[in-house]
């Protein structure tokens, strides 16, 4: 089984291999595809957590960053960028 | 189209830059209300074209797609498909996108551009992908696109003349779009496949540029650093709001006293100058008062919100909100509602989970507001001696006003994690949001937000709390006391009386009558409460000149014991008591169920709370 993006290391590119759509909700998905995550993507894991927790993940795609919860970037399997 | 002036929307992604784009078209000749029916704000504004002629221009909530996820985007999505009730379908589409970010914004305005109405894209912050590296060809994304493409910079006002001949250009030539173009790609995928291609064709060059921004979200976003960083400028922010306030309330102060001498001195004693003295200008002047403290705190949120920073607080926060059951994105809602709840509540459309924005509402009213510093203001200053605890520099009076704004905090996450178990029981909140690039504010978007902030509670100030404090004069000063002073004025009126009433249900918890009867007109907002208490003391006093020149902290010291003063002050950290807060709260949850829920368990929890203070205080003895 490929890594997941939660454990990816930060600042180290990653492609997404594939997303466990079905266990995202329909709006879930939806909003992670209109931010751009999707199979075949290119994304780097930059920040993650605070002084209380790991969670979320804030991550760039392209020229964008956003932020996603842990429980999401597990849904997400990734590969090394270039692959 | 018929002879009315063209309507013409901008519509775009969040963070495209389309409200500076909007006040650098308009100025600030805007109007805000709400579509009807939903609390979603409508921004429209007047803008001519070259040779005169006006257009209006309507500002649509941003949106990522034309599927919504909120409420806000389901109204972007029925203006520009000519379905929102009361609105026309605008003659043609300003679509504003973020030369920097061309790979996502260009999904929608794929979507935008297929529905087929004269259309011109803004290219917009031009200036910040230079800066980023990038060159772009918008001839190439003009060709693309079908559509004209026009270069902006809206916070230079670079482009908008262009921009604005574009849009008649558009008008006037309109042609139904080919075919080819007007089918977007089916699915999703296959948009963000031609999106990329699109903005891969339209960069001429992209050169690796080290951001500085990087740097500082290292920083920012450290999880130790970052969270010190957020303590200290929360810390700022209040210590501002108290500090830079000082000088302009006492210019408001004088210049309402000056106003009562005027009248005093030039109208006859009498109904008309009791009813304007003691009533309007008594209760309007003790809430004006509080307008530097709120613009302050508007001014540090929204330098936050312009900056990007607030998104990174969001983050920070995200950790500590999830522990009780919310996300991050409930963070911007509550700190807005330090200022008011009620644009608070309005912010939380942006929480996509129903329970998690549910529950945010509901706590919503627990931060504290600054219509609470009235209140809080005047019994900390009678009855909190002005000393510093021990021998630090800590100032007593500001320890017990942190302490306030602390319980509410407190009260709120474990209300909070009560819900979540119970009635908004749901899913773990998810927590999605887009990371805005820092940007330096801009001076002219501030000030506009601001002054809109400010004319709200000047009309809420004057309509709301003007006619709830000249009723209660009314009430206060009707039927008159018999002269032989056996009862006081404000006992006998039909205010008094009413307390009385009201007084047999708070007296176990240390309320006197003077707060039953100032509990009763705070219902409209809590600031009335102390209008309440100066209009009363203003009547009794009547025209005993010893008892005028004293302040109204020194009456209060002398009819209220300490353990009074204190369960008052515990009572408004939680009593729901705010008219419009309620009213929001009722259009928000579309009906009486969760609005009532909110009054009800507020109520319990403020009797509650100002009883064990009362209680504990009277047994260290200071009843």
């Amino acid at each position: 089984m490929n890594p997941r993006l939660d454990s990816a290391p930060l600042g180290v590119a990653v492609r997404i291999s594939r997303i466990d759509w079905d266990r995202l909700s329909q709006d879930e998905g939806r909003r992670l595809r209109e931010f751009g995550l999707m199979e075949g993507i290119e994304v780097t894991p930059l920040h993650r957590g605070s002084l209380f927790s790991r969670d979320p993940l804030a991550l760039s795609i392209g020229r964008m960053q956003v932020i996603i919860r842990a429980r999401h970037a597990a849904m997400i399997e990734v590969v090394p960028a270039g692959l | 189209m018929t002879n009315a002036i063209p309507s013409i929307a901008l519509v775009g992604n969040p963070n495209a830059g389309k409200s500076s784009l909007f006040n650098a078209l308009t100025g600030a000749r805007q109007k805000i209300a709400n579509y009807p029916g939903v609390t979603v704000e409508r921004k429209a504004g007047h803008a001519s074209f070259a040779d005169g002629r006006p257009m209006s221009l309507v500002d649509l909530p941003g949106s990522y797609s034309l599927s919504p996820a909120s409420p806000d985007e389901a109204v972007t999505r029925d203006v520009v498909l000519g379905r929102q009730a009361g609105e026309r379908r605008p003659d043609a589409l300003i679509v504003v996108v973020d030369a920097a970010n061309l790979d996502n914004h260009l999904c929608f305005a794929l979507e935008l551009i297929a529905l087929g109405l004269p259309t011109v894209v803004a290219l917009n912050m031009l200036d910040l992908a230079e800066r980023d590296g990038l060159t772009l060809d918008p001839e190439i994304l003009s060709r693309e696109l079908g559509v004209p493409v026009v270069p902006t910079v809206a916070v230079r006002r670079r482009g908008m003349t262009e921009l604005l001949a574009a849009v008649e250009g558009a008008i006037g030539s309109h042609q139904p779009l080919a075919a080819e173009i007007v089918a977007p790609p089916a699915t999703d995928v296959a948009l963000h496949q031609r999106a990329r291609e699109i903005a891969r064709a339209t960069t001429l060059s992209e050169t690796p540029v080290r951001r500085w921004t990087a740097r500082v979200d290292a920083v920012v976003l450290h999880p130790v650093a970052g969270f010190l960083i957020l303590l200290a400028l929360m810390f700022i922010m209040f210590q501002g709001v108290y500090a830079w306030s000082e000088a302009p309330i006492g210019w408001i102060e004088a210049g309402f006293a000056t106003l009562q001498q005027m009248v005093t001195a030039n109208l006859p004693d009498g109904f008309v100058r009791g009813l304007i003295v003691e009533g309007l200008i008594a209760g309007v002047g003790a809430v004006i008062v509080f307008l530097p403290q709120i613009l302050i705190l508007f001014l540090f949120i929204l330098l936050l919100e312009a900056s990007g920073y607030m998104t990174r607080a969001a983050f920070l926060m995200d950790g500590i909100m999830a522990k009780v059951g919310l996300s991050g994105r409930g963070f911007i809602p509550l700190l807005s509602s330090f200022a008011c709840a009620v644009p608070g509540i309005m912010a939380t459309r942006a929480i996509p989970d129903a329970k998690d924005r549910l529950t945010t509402i509901l706590i919503a009213p627990l931060m504290t507001c600054s219509a609470r510093l009235p209140v809080y203001t005047l019994i900390i200053g009678a009855f909190i001696p002005a000393r510093n605890v021990g021998g630090s520099p800590v100032g007593l009076q500001g320890l017990v006003l942190f302490g306030l704004y602390l319980s509410g905090i407190v009260g709120a996450m474990i209300v909070a994690l009560v819900l979540r178990r119970t009635v908004a029981k749901g899913n773990a909140a998810g927590f999605m949001m887009e990371m805005p690039r820092y940007q330096w504010p801009r001076f002219k978007d501030i000030a506009i937000a601001l002054w809109q902030r400010a004319w709200i509670f000047l009309r809420r100030a004057g309509t709301i709390i003007a006619v709830t404090t000249v009723v209660l004069w009314l009430l206060l000063s009707f039927p008159k006391a018999p002269a032989d002073g056996s009862i006081s004025q404000v006992d006998y009126s039909v205010a008094g009386r009413i307390a009385s009433g009201l007084e047999v249900v708070v007296r176990p918890i240390g309320f006197n009558h003077d707060i039953a009867l100032a509990l009763i007109p705070a219902m409209a907002a809590r600031e009335v409460a102390v209008s309440a208490l100066a209009t009363a003391n203003a009547i009794e006093a009547g025209d005993d000149e010893e008892a005028m020149a004293q302040s109204l902290s020194e009456r209060l010291q002398g009819r209220w014991s300490i353990a009074t003063a204190l369960a008052f002050l515990a009572w408004f950290v939680f009593a729901p008591q705010c008219i419009s807060t309620i009213a929001i709260t009722r259009r928000e949850t579309n009906g009486w169920k969760w609005p009532l829920f909110m009054v009800g368990y507020l109520f319990a929890l403020a009797y509650a709370a100002a009883g064990i203070t009362y209680w504990i205080a009277v047994a260290f003895g200071l009843g």
